[in-house]
């Protein structure tokens, strides 16, 4: 964050709307759109770190048919994590080893809490492809890898979406932890307006944060909405309803598995045709 | 003159002898929260979720509200409260509740969402009364849905209670705090080891009660393992 | 030295399990119990275990509470009642209760702007002592610099709180061109006191706003910058008590407090941040040790 000369600190007594419709707050080199881009740059590698670990991952396990109790555990061992503990461990030695403040500390106490949702996404959805379609798929001379590739991924495709999305958007609610650790982004109005005694800082880092989570949960909706084909979201739909052929209990742990990973757009799909 | 710095390892095995009580403190401490925030959570979400099945139009609102509120950074909402609430327990709780409320009303309702209408038609047919229905007919098919819920909200909860030490009253975080301002790994590791063995005590804890709970999801041979 | 360690550590453990046996012995003091809370940084903990167990060898009732938030929360505990005792640093104290009374490095100045001011809270400042925790604005060993006004020629980031941006005697005070005029390269806020020396050592800043007790300052082979401009207020350590509490006691609790007052010095304070934050020990069994070697438990 550069300050130049005598820059003002933002005074204790301005009022949220004020601050917020001031156009000095948005723009310039530590202005709201700057910061924010701070925020989503960091994000976005973290998203696509733990995509490039966490999806390879889950659909193997889940195509060898193994792994299905270390899917929940690794869950819940990842939420478990206190991820402001980890990066501030990590921060001392980053900076020994002259990595500075960031990105690493908190690039991969991101990405450790990102990696979860999708692992379980991507295995729940890779185990959940009908196996009728499979074998069909086999019995047209397919070899086994190209199977995996084509019809399994394809198929899951719109579940995995989902659980990217979980992971983003909650990564972009806990990266303000980055600011209280000597870097940059959204929290720094949290880390000032709390240092500060400056509740409109803290309300406007709050509401800034809060919307650009929700901004990123709906951007990927529309994404996966573009993306996947409508026909396979219906196909998923029906199968999450219980039209599978593995069993009711199977789908029902299936469907709470992937509640699991994301209670908003499990309650969605519950829902069918209700919203 | 430069002093000698004292061995900084991963975990000095002294200090947990040493510090035991301040140690078992925390962790009760991170308990008693964990588990009083749950609590209150589930009354709160259970109110939400009956006035949600009740009335359908606001189910939207009150899903949207509650995933706002989990959006919002664990530490502004408790340096928020702290000019009203002080430094307090009442400060560390209010937060740790609203974060729970999202995952907990969003599990109700799709538990009782699950209960087959076939089954809902039988027992109005057979003449119960609404309430009588909803407690001794749709609860039970739903809790498995619900413990899930219980489940995914305790565990987040026991890592929401490491923040809440920046307001005085966060058991295991006061001695990651306490390790993050000496640069002093040992209570940082012990703290943060700690609070992931607690969470997964807690939610192996809990799946057993789920199981214990519904007996009826326990049947069928290989689909055991798939019917957490 | 292992077996040196070990044996402090026997001692202590042991020394710990005489003072619960010391502390049974019945309060001879009859009136309100104390309530002393400190500040969310070492120093301040030990302190708050040094008063409070001074306190309890004296024969009060004392509740030694978890350190929990910094200046503002302590000075709103003991508004409200939550504590009857903190002990604060006089300097700090003017800042945060009279942001635009300009104070100087006179503790007798400064006292004089506190003391109405935590009058009208209802709490008493007592007899300040001669330990001083000032600031500090620190730079590297080999930095070509003596005093913070050479500083204006060089290229500097700077490392501080988040809270020295808003304050006339911190960066408003370095980046005005009546007092010191500074114009800093990068002003990276950092929050953790270790982290400043870290960040110092590994150049990710120039230079730091620190505290003139830290211990790391001497064992990096840091360097203070002498404060030409006389820009920062005393610092000196001063206990403040609830009025109705003072006044309960008649003059014994302000005469026992100022006894302790004057028996510590800054080097005391030094001391004690080598054990808990160089050493890494516990900050009551730094308290309990220091009050044992002047006699005073």
């Amino acid at each position: 964050m550069i300050l130049v000369a005598a820059a003002q600190a933002v005074r204790r007594d301005i009022g949220l709307w004020e601050w917020l419709f001031d156009a000095g707050t948005w723009t310039g080199r530590n202005g709201i759109l700057a910061t924010a881009g701070d925020t989503v740059r960091l994000c976005a590698a973290v998203i696509a770190t733990s995509a490039l670990i966490a999806v390879p991952l889950g659909a193997f396990l889940a195509h060898i048919r193994r792994g299905e109790l270390a899917a929940t555990w690794v869950v819940n061992v990842g939420r478990a994590i206190p991820t402001f503990a980890l990066a501030g461990l990590l921060v001392p030695i980053s900076l020994r080893w002259g990595y500075g403040f960031e990105p690493w500390p908190v690039f991969v106490a991101l990405t450790l809490l990102s990696v979860p949702p999708i692992f379980l996404t991507t295995f729940t959805a890779v185990s959940q492809v009908d196996p009728v379609v499979v074998d069909a798929a086999r019995g047209m001379g397919l070899e086994d890898r190209r199977v995996l590739l084509r019809v399994e991924l394809a198929l899951a495709l719109s579940v995995i979406l989902t659980g990217v999305r979980v992971a983003a958007v909650q990564a972009v609610a806990t990266e303000p932890i980055r600011a209280f650790l000597g870097g940059g982004g959204l929290g720094g109005y949290l880390r000032d307006g709390l240092g500060q005694n400056n509740d409109t800082l803290v309300l406007g880092g709050a509401i800034l944060v809060a919307a650009l989570a929700a901004l990123t949960g709906a951007a990927f909706g529309v994404f996966e909405r573009v993306i996947v084909p409508k026909g396979v979201r219906r196909l998923r739909r029906a199968g999450d309803r219980g039209s599978s052929h593995n069993g009711e209990d199977h789908e029902r742990a299936s469907v709470q598995v992937s509640e699991a990973a994301d209670p908003v757009g499990s309650l969605q799909l519950a829902d069918g045709g209700l919203r | 003159m430069i002093l000698a710095q004292a061995t900084n390892p991963i975990i000095r095995w002294e200090y947990l002898r040493d510090e035991w009580d301040k140690v078992r403190t925390a962790l009760i401490q991170h308990i008693e929260l964990t588990l009083l925030a749950v609590a209150l959570g589930l009354v709160v979400a259970s109110v939400l979720a009956a006035i949600a099945l009740r009335y359908r139009w606001t189910a939207n609102p009150i899903t949207t509200f509650t995933a706002f509120v989990y959006t919002i950074p664990s530490v502004a909402l408790f340096g928020l409260l702290v000019p009203y609430t002080g430094v307090s327990r009442t400060t560390a709780v209010i937060p740790l509740v609203g974060y729970t409320l999202l995952i907990l009303v969003t599990s109700i309702l799709t538990g009782f969402r699950s209960v087959p209408p076939a089954v809902r038609d039988a027992a109005e047919g057979m003449g119960l009364s609404p309430a009588r229905r909803v407690f001794t007919v749709e609860l039970p098919l739903a809790v498995p849905y619900i413990i899930t819920g219980i489940r995914v909200a305790t565990v987040t909860t026991v890592g929401l209670v490491t923040v809440a030490a920046i307001v005085g009253e966060g058991g295991l975080g006061r001695l990651i705090l306490d390790g993050l301002r000496r640069t002093f790994w040992t209570p940082m590791t012990v703290g943060a080891s700690l609070s992931i063995i607690l969470a997964l005590v807690l939610d192996l804890s809990l799946w057993g009660l789920g199981r214990a709970l519904t007996p009826w999801t326990r049947r069928g041979g290989p689909q055991r393992a798939a019917t957490r | 030295m292992a077996a040196c360690s070990l044996l402090t550590a026997a001692c202590g453990s042991s020394d710990k399990k005489a003072d619960t046996g010391g502390s049974t012995t019945a309060t001879t003091v009859a009136g309100p119990g104390i309530k002393i809370r400190g500040q969310d940084f070492s120093e301040s903990a030990t302190i708050a275990q040094v008063y409070g167990q001074y306190l309890k060898a004296k024969g009060y009732t004392v509740d030694i509470l978890t350190p929990a938030g910094f200046r503002d929360e302590a000075i709103a505990a003991l508004k409200s009642g939550a504590v009857n005792l903190i002990v604060d640093y006089i300097g700090g104290d003017a800042t945060a209760l009279a942001p635009d009374t300009k104070v100087t490095a006179e503790p007798d100045q400064v006292l004089g702007v506190i003391k109405p001011a935590f009058a009208a809270i209802g709490a008493t400042v007592l007899e300040y002592s001669e330990a001083t925790d000032g600031d500090a604005f620190v730079v590297r060993g080999d930095s070509p610099a003596a005093k913070i006004s050479d500083v204006k020629n060089l290229d500097t980031v700077l490392g501080a709180s988040p809270q020295c941006e808003t304050r006339p005697q911190c960066y408003i005070g370095f980046t005005d061109p009546a007092v010191y005029g500074i114009t800093f390269k990068e002003y990276k806020k950092i929050d953790f006191g270790p982290q400043l020396g870290e960040a110092l050592s590994a150049k990710e800043v120039d230079a730091v706003v620190w505290n003139t007790t830290a211990p790391q300052i001497k064992e990096k082979g840091f360097k203070v910058l002498e404060d030409d401009k006389r820009l920062f207020p005393a610092q000196n350590v001063a206990p403040i008590v609830s009025t109705s509490v003072n006044t309960a006691y008649g003059s014994k609790l302000a005469a026992d407090l100022d006894a302790l007052s004057n028996a510590i010095t800054t080097d005391d304070l030094v001391a004690w941040n080598v054990e808990t934050d160089v050493k890494f020990r516990e900050s009551d069994a730094v308290a309990t040790e220091w009050l044992k070697k002047k006699g005073l438990d």
